[in-house]
């Protein structure tokens, strides 16, 4: 029996990743959206503490504490107690923009886009890039894809916090960790902003009724 | 070299056998795993047995409005899933009879059964079986290029669509061969619930024809046809186990002709499917049955998973 080796294991995990995005991409109800983020998050903590071990560097581990801390424990937190509190009575994508099924495909199309656009760079120096930017790449997109195909403010907070995960994985993979200071500031950023649009999505549930981004399309009522 | 050949044909004889013998109690052992989870008793795991047995005694009532394809289906689909069954490793890395056809031969039995189900279904003009047959052809229509891809994802990994020569080489990389194996893994696992009537597309066990898909097609059965069907259903249900399990997990599969090796595959064999049957029946136990027509959003997931695979090689 041949277990896996160093390479093979940042390989799968880049699939796991791959695979908890997509689960993004299927689910259909507010908590199903939330947990699917922290999979993610979780998988992509493992990942940075995977390319702490190989690159030895004991920073990164501080940046995998705290990714699980702040994006897989506090985040899905701050965005229960908002649909908790929320008082929209829909709490289901119905009719988004693209059907469930085709979005799933187009997601598929898009992590292929994504491995294309990586042949044509010329950054392949180690292996931890080889593998990870690419998937970054992937998650950039799917995040973009949600935020323009999906109709509820929730579902595209979870596309934007998705393109910030994949960008997060591409700083990582690429330079192995800024100085600590600027990653716990970019985490307080994160932070700040769910809370933002979290209050955003009060005043929209509560002027509107609902929080289906339609609403703000009219500039007044009429 | 006489000798071998007999001791292989032998093997691969019982290995048919072992698999048409067994495919009942798989069968208990899923309704038994499945009662349990809901508080109830549940039937002892040999009652499909029992049921064969009460069937083939029983009367057989046959409509006068049927023709040849409504009485002769019942033996079609036995013979298709028995000689499917045929290009199945069960505990060696390869089955004799490997080298008359692979895996896409298997899967053209399996859907020459399938149409002669739906005809028949239509066979009888009841209303219910039409019904039943319309949702069948859709749902085969739908799963077919999920399975394909899987298949081709599958084969480029493993070099080649011959049976015997995917699980040897899956054997000898025992370890996932690349991550888009992964991939293929769950387009195929969500393959095997649409092909065996699980639970978030079809719901065998319900009292209410509306709801079912491919018990609908076989109501106007009964008596011995209607034992014939069940058989070779359970029986297309562990060839589909046994297929994953060895493609995926080939793990204390014997690779030669000794015999403690191959009653020890014999044994890992068993002990995988019934894990993997019980393992199916609890996520079916977590899920209510989905609407018809979201359905497809779950095979989407399977070829949008396998065309991952598939990318996952050219890279």
């Amino acid at each position: 029996m041949i277990f896996p080796t160093e390479i093979n294991l940042l390989d799968i995990s880049a699939v796991i990743l791959l695979i908890a995005t997509f689960g993004l991409m299927v689910s259909r109800g507010f908590s199903n959206w939330v947990n699917a983020y922290r999979y993610q998050t979780i998988v992509l903590a493992g990942i940075v503490a995977l390319i702490a071990s190989i690159t030895n560097i004991w920073e990164l581990y501080i940046v995998s504490a705290l990714t699980f801390g702040i994006k897989a424990v506090i985040i899905p937190k701050i965005l229960f107690y908002v649909t908790k509190k929320l008082d929209s009575p829909i709490k289901l994508e119905i009719y988004p923009y693209i059907s469930m099924k085709l979005s799933v495909i187009i997601a598929a199309l898009l992590v292929t886009m994504s491995y294309f656009i990586f042949l044509y760079l010329d950054i392949k120096s180690n292996e931890i890039i080889q593998v990870f930017l690419p998937v970054s790449f992937a998650l950039f997109f799917i995040g973009l894809f949600v935020i323009v195909s999906r109709r509820k403010a929730l579902n595209q907070m979870m596309g934007l916090l998705t393109i910030e995960n994949g960008l997060f994985l591409f700083a990582v993979s690429l330079t192995h960790g800024f100085s600590l200071i600027i990653e716990i500031g970019l985490m307080a950023d994160i932070v700040l902003g769910v809370m933002i649009s979290s209050i955003l999505l009060f005043r929209m549930s509560r002027t509107f009724d609902s929080i289906d981004i339609k609403n703000l399309e009219s500039l007044r009522d009429d | 070299m006489n000798e071998f050949y007999i001791t292989e044909l032998f093997f691969g004889i019982s290995q048919v056998l072992l698999l048409v013998v067994l495919s009942p109690l798989i069968v208990g052992i899923m309704r038994k795993t499945k009662a349990r989870s809901q508080k109830r008793v549940g039937s002892p795991i040999i009652q499909p047995y029992f049921d064969i047995l009460k069937l083939v005694k029983k009367e057989e009532v046959v409509s006068d409005q049927s023709s040849w394809i409504f009485r002769c289906n019942p033996w079609v689909n036995f013979a298709t899933t028995v000689s499917a069954a045929f290009f199945i490793p069960v505990s060696i890395v390869y089955s004799p009879f490997g080298v008359m056809g692979d895996i896409l031969l298997v899967i053209g039995l399996f859907g020459l059964g399938k149409f002669f189900t739906i005809l028949s279904g239509l066979d009888v003009s009841s209303s219910f079986g039409g019904l039943g047959s319309s949702r069948e052809i859709m749902f085969s229509v739908l799963v077919e290029p999920a399975l394909l891809i899987t298949i081709f994802v599958i084969a480029i990994f493993y070099g080649g669509t011959n049976i015997s020569m995917i699980v040897t080489s899956a054997n000898e990389i025992s370890f996932l061969a690349s991550p888009g194996v992964i991939f293929a893994l769950i387009a195929f696992f969500i393959i095997l619930m649409v092909e065996t009537g699980k639970l978030p597309f079809d719901n065998p066990s319900t009292h209410l024809e509306l709801t079912m898909i491919h018990e609908a097609t076989v109501l106007e059965y009964s008596g011995k046809s209607l034992a014939l069907i069940e058989w070779s259903q359970s029986i297309k249900q562990i060839i589909l186990l046994t297929l994953f399990v060895n493609i995926f997990i080939p793990w204390g599969i014997s690779d030669n002709f000794s015999l403690t090796e191959i009653s020890f595959g014999m044994l890992f064999i068993i002990t995988k499917i019934i894990s993997l049957g019980i393992l199916i029946t609890l996520i079916e136990t977590r899920i209510a049955k989905w609407r018809l027509f979201r359905v497809p959003d779950l095979i989407a997931i399977s070829i949008a998973s396998s065309m991952m695979g598939v990318i996952f090689f050219f890279i």
